[in-house]
Order: structure tokens, then sequence, then C-alpha cells
């Protein structure tokens, strides 16, 4: 099967920092991936870096057959970034859902600013998505009067909204009050059995195992192993691997 | 349930806690009791400063002052229909400093070297020099180039000018309120960067300058009395000073004046608290 996502010895530099180094990465259609990592070994920047949120220093990105070589500038570059964001969707530790709109206005904002979509057929598409994170029902809230997981799950929704062909989760459950965070990986695992396909950056191990096809293990900004759950989570090969699951045992 | 609750209260004797909460509350209480009669008693005393009666204690005689009510009955709704005008040249200024101090935010955070520039020239310039410098440049020094402006618009253009130039710090601090993320999620959908400015970053950064606009606007109530200099427009302080001057009866005529400012300040006050309260509920 083709890929759906490929990137290309991706190189990204903060600066004189070094932070991802030639990370080359496959992704099949309908794929759920879990990125694991210690805390700073570049989980977030190689997330950003697929839909340029961070500018990669170097390599291809190609998500859904559109192909973006770094080095391209100019109008061709925006032109083609933009088109590489419409495919994909991503969600944010933080939520950042929009404060000055209801639930369905966050959801609707994009296909009625983005795609020029018509009001009504963008409130149908927002009523099916929030339908599909359990959240219709606070359609008309305002985001400061919803729980951390019911934030969540609207941001979701609002991603979904756009109809990407990829979704990116970027620990979309640490934020998360211990006992909200069910209700989002609830979610998530639905859309991983609708067949969405899935890159999470996650701590969630026992989601990870469940549900994922593939953990990804990142280690100073390389991909050093890399299987199936059950494989990699009772026989992992490499020391690195071996003490980030050791700390998930305790 | 509420019965047993309220007898429950009776027998058992209140806390710690609970008492020192409730003398907290007493004194609380107390000090606004106790300014607000305060408040009175100066009120009184002001009118009572004003009422013109001669007073003897104690062998000394006092005289308070003593205002001529004629002149104020007969001038009252002179003076009074300025108000309309003063309103209207606030509201006219504040509209026009409100976009001018957006521009000067845009451009303050702009990475334009000229329009950085531009920004910064145009703050320092306006407060470098008088407000009252300022409305005159455009009335008396502008003409001597050609231009020649209305009282009104002279006025308006200065006091918009100013104002924009101090607000457009309150806009800087909107813009910056609207944090790294929400740009993020704007962009993540695939909006462009006007798009993201204009549906996500503008109206947060709007809302969060609204109220400190509103203070603004109180304050140049007061400061649009200036442009009575041009002598050409007929606010409260044009028409205070004409009668007043005119019939010699100044102490009245600014006395009134200054009456309907502080009204005015009051009641536009009032309407900012309870704006500033509604937006701090913030589910708009
Ligand atoms: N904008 C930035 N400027 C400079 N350095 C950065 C920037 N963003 C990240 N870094 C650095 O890049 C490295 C990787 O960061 P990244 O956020 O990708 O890590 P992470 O694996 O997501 O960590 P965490 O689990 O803490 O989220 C870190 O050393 C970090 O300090
Ligand atoms: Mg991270």
């Amino acid at each position: 099967m083709n890929p759906i996502i490929k990137i290309s010895h991706l190189d990204k530099y903060f600066g004189k920092l070094h932070v991802l180094k030639d990370v080359s990465l496959e992704l099949v259609p309908k794929e759920v991936c879990c990125l694991i990592g210690r805390s700073g070994s570049g989980k977030s920047t190689l997330l950003r870096c697929i839909n340029f949120l961070e500018e990669p220093s170097a390599g291809i990105i190609e998500v859904d057959g559109l192909e973006v070589h770094v080095e391209v500038k100019g109008k061709q570059r925006r032109q083609l970034v933009h088109d590489l964001r419409l495919k994909t969707g991503m969600v944010f530790q933080e939520f950042n859902l929009f404060p000055h709109l209801s639930v369905i206005e966050n959801v609707i904002e994009g296909p009625i600013t983005v795609n020029n979509m018509d009001k009504t057929k963008a409130i149908e598409i927002a009523e099916m998505n929030l339908e599909r994170v359990g959240m219709l029902g606070k359609r008309d809230e305002y985001p400061n009067r919803l729980s951390g997981g019911q934030k969540q799950r609207v941001a979701i929704a609002r991603a979904l909204a756009m109809g990407p062909k990829v979704m990116l989760f970027d620990e979309p459950t640490s934020a998360l009050d211990p006992e909200l965070i069910g209700e989002v990986l609830t979610v998530m695992k639905k859309l991983a059995e609708e067949g969405t396909t899935m890159l999470v950056v996650t701590h969630e191990m026992g989601f990870a195992q469940e549900v994922a096809d593939r953990i990804i293990v990142l280690a100073d900004g390389q991909i050093i192993e890399q299987g199936r759950p059950d494989q990699l989570f009772s026989n992992p090969q490499d020391k690195r691997t071996q003490a980030l699951l050791e700390r998930y045992h305790n | 349930m509420s019965l047993f609750g309220h007898k429950n209260n009776i027998d058992q004797p209140k806390t710690q806690g609970e008492l020192i909460y409730d003398a907290q509350n007493r004194t609380k209480r107390m000090f606004t009791t106790n300014v607000a009669i305060s408040w009175i008693i100066l009120l009184l005393f002001l009118f009572f400063l004003f009422s013109g009666l001669t007073i003897t204690l104690g062998g000394y005689t006092f005289k308070t002052i003593h205002l001529d009510t004629v002149f104020i009955q007969e001038n009252l709704s002179f003076i009074a229909s300025g108000i309309g005008v003063t309103i209207g040249i606030s509201l006219l200024s504040i509209l026009l400093a409100t976009v001018l101090a957006l521009l000067a935010a845009l451009g303050r955070l702009s990475k334009i070297p000229p329009v950085y520039a531009l920004s910064t020239f145009y703050v320092s310039l306006i407060r470098g020099t008088p407000l009252y410098l300022q409305i005159f440049f455009f009335f008396l020094a502008l003409p001597q180039l050609g231009i020649i402006l209305t009282g009104l618009y002279a006025g308006v253009l200065a006091l918009g000018l100013n104002y924009g130039a101090y607000m457009s710090e309150i806009f800087r601090a909107g813009l910056s309120s609207v944090g790294k993320g929400q740009r993020e999620a704007a962009l993540a959908i695939g909006m462009t960067p006007s798009q993201m400015m204009r549906r996500v970053v503008l109206p947060q950064a709007l809302r969060f300058a609204l109220p400190p606009t509103g203070n603004e606007f109180i304050a140049m109530l007061k400061d649009s009395a200036l442009v009575s200099a041009t002598g050409f427009v007929h606010e409260l302080m044009w028409r205070a000073t004409r009668v007043g001057r005119a019939q010699f009866h100044n102490l009245e005529a600014l006395i009134i004046a200054a009456v309907f400012y502080w009204i005015m300040t009051l009641i536009f006050t009032s309407l900012q608290s309870r704006l500033e309260a509604h937006m701090a509920r913030g589910d708009r």
C-alpha cells in the first residue's frame, strides 16, 4: 500500500541545536502510530514539522501524495504548505479552542473561512463531528464553560471538520486531570476504529498498547526503535527504550 | 431538610473561622457605609459653601459664596445643550483614536523596519507635544499652508491623533494577550496569516481592549473641553465660558459646566464598570 505520510531525511535545527537528525518515517492509510520518547527527544518538533508549524531545516514531507521539499521557497511554498495543512488535522496539548467562539462556531470556523463552505453545510458537518466526539449536547456553550476533556473533544471535532487525511495528536491528554483522560482516549480509540490515520505523541502506554498498530521510539532526534506494541513492550531492544518503559512500569 | 439545617445552625456554636469571617464582613460593610456617609457630608458641605447664607457663630460672621440663581436659571439650558456636542466630539475622536491606535499597535509589532519606525515615530511625536498645541496646530497653523479645517474637524483630528498615540499601548497589550497557541490552531486548520488575524487574533484583542478604551472615552469627555479654545465648537465648555464672560458670571457658568461633566463621568463610569463585569464573565 502507498504510504499516506512519508517523511524523508528530515532535519531540524533550532539555532545550533540539532533536534531532528535525518528522520524518515512512513505511515500507511488507517495506520495508528504512537510516538514515544523522553522529554526533549523531539516528538513535538517532528509532529509540528509535518504541517510546517515548525519549519524543517531539510528533507521532504509528503502527505496523501502532496510532496513538499523544504528547499522550495516563496509563493509556491506558501501554497504547498497551505495544501499540506488542509490534509492534516492537529490536536494540541493545550486544546487552543477559540475562546470568543461557541463550540459550534469553533467547529464551523475552518470550513467557512478556509474552504468557503456555505453556513448550512458547515453546520451540518460540524454537528456530525460533534456527535462523533459526544459533544453535540454542548454545541452552544463557550469553551470556558467546558471541562478540559470536553474542550479537547471539541478540538478534535474542529480538526475533523476540515476532513483531513491524517490526524496529528501532540500529547492530547497531558494537560488533563486524570479523571478526564479516559473520555478523550475513548474518542481517539473510536476514530482509530473508524479507520482514521493517526500519529499520536503520548505518554499513555495503555492506550498505545491497545490501539496503536506501531510504536515509534524517538531519542535525541532519531528513531531508535519501532514495532508492534506487543513486541516492543515485551521485548525492547535499545537500552534507552528499556529505560523509558521502565519508568512507565513504576 | 432545610428546616433541619436551620435548626442545626442555631444549636451549634459558630466555629472560630466563621466568627472571624463574620467580623471581617462586618468591618467591610461598616467601612463602605462610613465612606458613603462621608460623601454625603462632603456634598452637603459643598452645597452649603455655595448657598449664599450668612452665619454668625460666637461673634464671627461667615459669609458663604452667593450664586446668582437668576443667571443660572436663564442660562442652564443654553449650557446644557452643549452636552450632546461634547459627547459627539468625544465619540468621533475615540473612533479615530481607536483606528489609529490599532494601526500603531500593529506597526509596533511589525518586523518591517519602516512600518515599525512609522509607528514609534507617530507615538513619540504626539506624546512629546501638548494636546493643546496639537489642537491649535490643526486649527491655526494649517491654514498657513492653505489647509483650512473647521474647529470641529481640527479638534476631532487633534484629539483622535493624540489619544490614538496613548491608546496604542492598550491595543499592543490586547494583541499580545492572544497566545501563540491560538495562532497555531488557526494556521493548523489552514488559515492564511490574514485570516488568522481577522478571525482569531483581532476579535480577541479588541475584546481585551474594549474596557480600557471605555476609560479613555471617559477621559476624552473632559479633554474635549480644550476644543473650545478654537472658539468655533459649541460644546459644554465653549458655552459656559461664552455666557460666563459676557455677563461676568464665570463662577456660575463654570460650576454648571463642572456639574455636567461630573454627572456625565459618573454615568459613563457606571456603564463602564457594568461592561467590565459583563466582559469578566467571559462567556461572550
Ligand atoms: N522553538 C524552539 N526554539 C528552540 N529550541 C526548541 C524550540 N522548540 C523545541 N526546542 C528544543 O528542541 C528539543 C526538542 O523539543 P520537543 O518539544 O520536540 O521535545 P518533546 O519530545 O516534544 O518533549 P516533551 O515531551 O517535553 O514535549 C528540546 O531540546 C527543546 O528544548
Ligand atoms: Mg512535546
